[in-house]
């Protein structure tokens, strides 16, 4: 495994866990409750685009997170927590400080 | 002997969450699939008794929302709607009148341009009129502010201290009214396009079919990866 590859691989996964991390933030404190309390999601369509981006900005931190798991030879809970961390608020800036101050 | 066991049980346990997570990525399908449909309006042109397809005791069943209404009754108020959208996309104030219907209910009814609202003199409260048009569920979003004359959006809660029929949720876009004397002419309102839900939302759950079956290939993989051995913890 070169250098580049790997610092690649962590370059992505950090994007990656921020991009979702926001996201994540978004639809929770902005989506869930304009939708569920407010009920302007009808009225404000625009906002249907936070869960769908969601989705599949998760599918490539998975993909991410699997990468840098296997590069760095992690072992499979962590690699479970990791791909986990993308589905709860904050846990992706955890996961991402974390694995940035051990591998950088 | 306990080895073995051990791999059974490992082998059990990735079938089940591997199985698991298709069948969920399966469900995820359906649903997308399900959302695509209900986007579909079916063209029915058949006209339905209103009361055949809502009661004034609550909302307007999702499957009677669009079809093609009739009921009678007489005119016994008349609001102006500003701001209006119709199905062309053209803003305009809209002639609503609140229709009491002859088992004592009532039900807002959206007769035309609110311009045109002085082209069928012949009608006052006593007029008995039949009317066909589109039902409609009721709006959210205020367009106007609310008065006395005028309706911010069409929803007959608006309108609950004002009257003591029970009032039919939602509303009727008329395509056409009758009195005894004869059809009313005049410039009716293009019904909107109906959609049955937020777009979008068919994507959302093909991106959570794609996440399920992500998983379930993981879960397949995961064993494999396990027995190269050689892992560090971080």
């Amino acid at each position: 495994m070169t250098e580049a590859q790997t610092f690649g691989a962590l370059a992505r996964f950090r994007l990656m866990a921020i991009l979702c991390g926001v996201n994540l933030l978004l639809l929770i404190f902005g989506y869930m409750p304009a939708k569920h309390i407010f009920d302007v999601v009808q009225t404000h369509q625009w906002m249907v685009f936070i869960p769908v981006a969601h989705g599949y900005l998760y599918i490539i931190y998975i993909l991410t997170a699997l990468q840098i798991g296997v590069q760095k030879k992690m072992s499979l809970p962590v690699i479970l927590a990791l791909i986990a961390a993308g589905t709860l608020p904050f846990a992706s800036f955890i996961a991402e400080r974390k694995i940035v101050k051990k591998y950088s | 002997m306990n080895s073995k066991l051990k791999k059974l049980g490992q082998g059990l346990l990735v079938l089940l969450l591997a199985s698991s997570f298709i069948a969920l990525g399966i469900w995820q399908l359906h649903r997308a699939h399900d959302m695509k449909m209900s986007s579909t309006v079916a063209v029915d042109t058949h006209i339905y008794p209103l009361a055949n397809l809502a009661s004034p005791t609550g909302s307007i069943p999702p499957e009677s929302i669009g079809k093609v209404v009739s009921t009678s009754g007489h005119y016994i108020a008349q609001f102006k709607a500003p701001h209006q959208k119709d199905g062309k996309g053209a803003i305009a104030d809209w002639d609503v009148a609140l229709l009491q219907t002859d088992t004592d209910t009532a039900i807002l009814v959206v007769r035309g341009l609110w311009s045109d609202r002085l082209a069928s003199p012949e009608i006052v409260m006593s007029t008995k009129v039949e009317i066909t048009g589109t039902l409609l569920p009721h709006q959210n979003d205020d367009k106007a502010e609310n008065t006395a004359q005028q309706l911010s959006r069409l929803d007959s809660s608006l309108l609950t201290g004002m009257t003591q029929t029970q009032l039919f949720d939602g509303f009727i876009l008329e395509k056409s009214e009758s009195t005894r004397s004869g059809a009313v002419t005049r410039t009716r309102i293009e019904t909107p396009i109906l959609t049955s839900g937020v777009p979008g939302f068919y994507w959302q759950h093909i991106s959570y079919v794609v996440i399920w079956w992500l998983m379930a290939l993981v879960i397949f993989w995961l064993p494999i990866y396990s027995r190269r051995g050689n892992r560090i913890k971080p």
